[in-house]
């Protein structure tokens, strides 16, 4: 930019961002994997491993994500406590009823690379179960990503126009008994 | 008196042993602990750090390229295409530029990169209508080859 002076324009790209994702019935993983992407920096050109060029992500509506297949029963979150006898598994739903930011949170966590930064990039990463967001939070932000699901509409949020219009495989005859 | 084996008595002694010895504590400076400082030790850390040079810089050469190819990534997901696609189409386009050069572009040129992308998306939408059509429609302008008789 010609109008920019050197020190303005480069504190302008090195700025950290706040970005917003709304994980309103999306996988976590497909959310994990973009918060992950925003996180590390890698959305950036100017991305480099040393240059701490990640911004900050802000999650709502962590209570209502939605796994795909027999997860919420299947997927175990297993843990230790370190004593004898403190082996801990929990199902995805009852991990989910106890804390509703902990499978993002986790799902995150372990997408991010296994190094020292792990930590400090977590801690730029602001997850919230709810809509409600604290005032100086909501003051930050700067662009929402993206979804990464497209949410597909229920039967009953189709006008009964649309449904007339939607065309039809066949119609079944006038006599035609349904059981 | 003539002693004719006093020769023998002159000792050769080192008198420039500081230079030797800085010369190899000089490549030392920047280390951890007592090896910027003692010589014995800063010998052995300084072979293995010149070592672990020439070995890297055939690493080098791949951190750099890896580095190149995520940058690409990122610039060309903010155009909306992925990386194997915009790579893909830019050099059916039969334009050879290297990752270098594009990951330079990417950071200093963006709207020669907005073209770049916009071009190699116009050519993978002619790959399509050429793979999907019917034959009917006529060839894409990018999708022409252009043979150079040097």
């Amino acid at each position: 930019m010609a109008s920019y002076s050197r020190a303005a324009q480069q504190w302008a790209t090195f700025a950290r961002a706040w970005y917003l994702l709304d994980a309103k019935m999306q996988p976590p993983g497909k959310i994990a994997a973009a918060t992950v992407l925003r996180l590390e920096g890698r959305h950036k050109p100017i991305y480099h491993a040393l240059n701490d060029c990640g911004d900050h992500v802000v999650i709502i509506n962590t209570r209502h994500i939605a796994f795909s297949g027999n997860k919420w029963e299947q997927k175990v979150y297993s843990s230790h406590t370190g004593y004898p006898g403190g082996f801990k598994q929990v199902t995805a739903t009852q991990l989910h009823l106890k804390d509703p930011t902990a499978i993002v949170k986790l799902a995150v966590y372990r997408m991010l690379p296994k190094n020292l930064q792990r930590r400090t990039l977590m801690q730029r990463l602001h997850l919230f179960p709810e809509d409600v967001i604290p005032e100086d939070i909501e003051k930050n932000l700067l662009q929402e990503i993206p979804q990464p699901r497209a949410v597909p509409r229920r039967l009953d949020e189709y006008t009964p126009e649309e449904i007339a219009a939607f065309p039809k495989v066949w119609t079944p005859p006038k006599d035609f008994r349904r059981r | 008196m003539v002693v004719l084996s006093a020769a023998r008595w002159v000792r050769s002694r080192l008198s420039d042993r500081f230079w030797r010895v800085q010369e190899v504590l000089k490549y030392a400076r920047h280390f951890r602990g007592r090896k910027n400082r003692c010589y014995k030790l800063a010998v052995k850390s300084v072979r293995r750090a010149f070592v672990r040079s020439t070995k890297a810089r055939r690493e080098k050469k791949r951190f750099l390229r890896a580095l190149w190819i995520t940058r690409i990534e990122a610039a060309s997901l903010e155009h909306g295409l992925k990386y194997p696609a915009f790579i893909s189409n830019l050099l059916k386009s039969q334009v050879e530029l290297n990752r270098k050069v594009l990951a330079d572009l990417a950071i200093y040129e963006p709207k020669t990169f907005k073209s770049l992308a916009a071009l190699a998306q116009r050519r993978r939408q002619e790959g399509f209508l050429a793979a999907l059509g019917d034959g009917k429609e006529p060839e894409g302008i990018f999708s022409r080859i252009v043979h150079h008789h040097y």
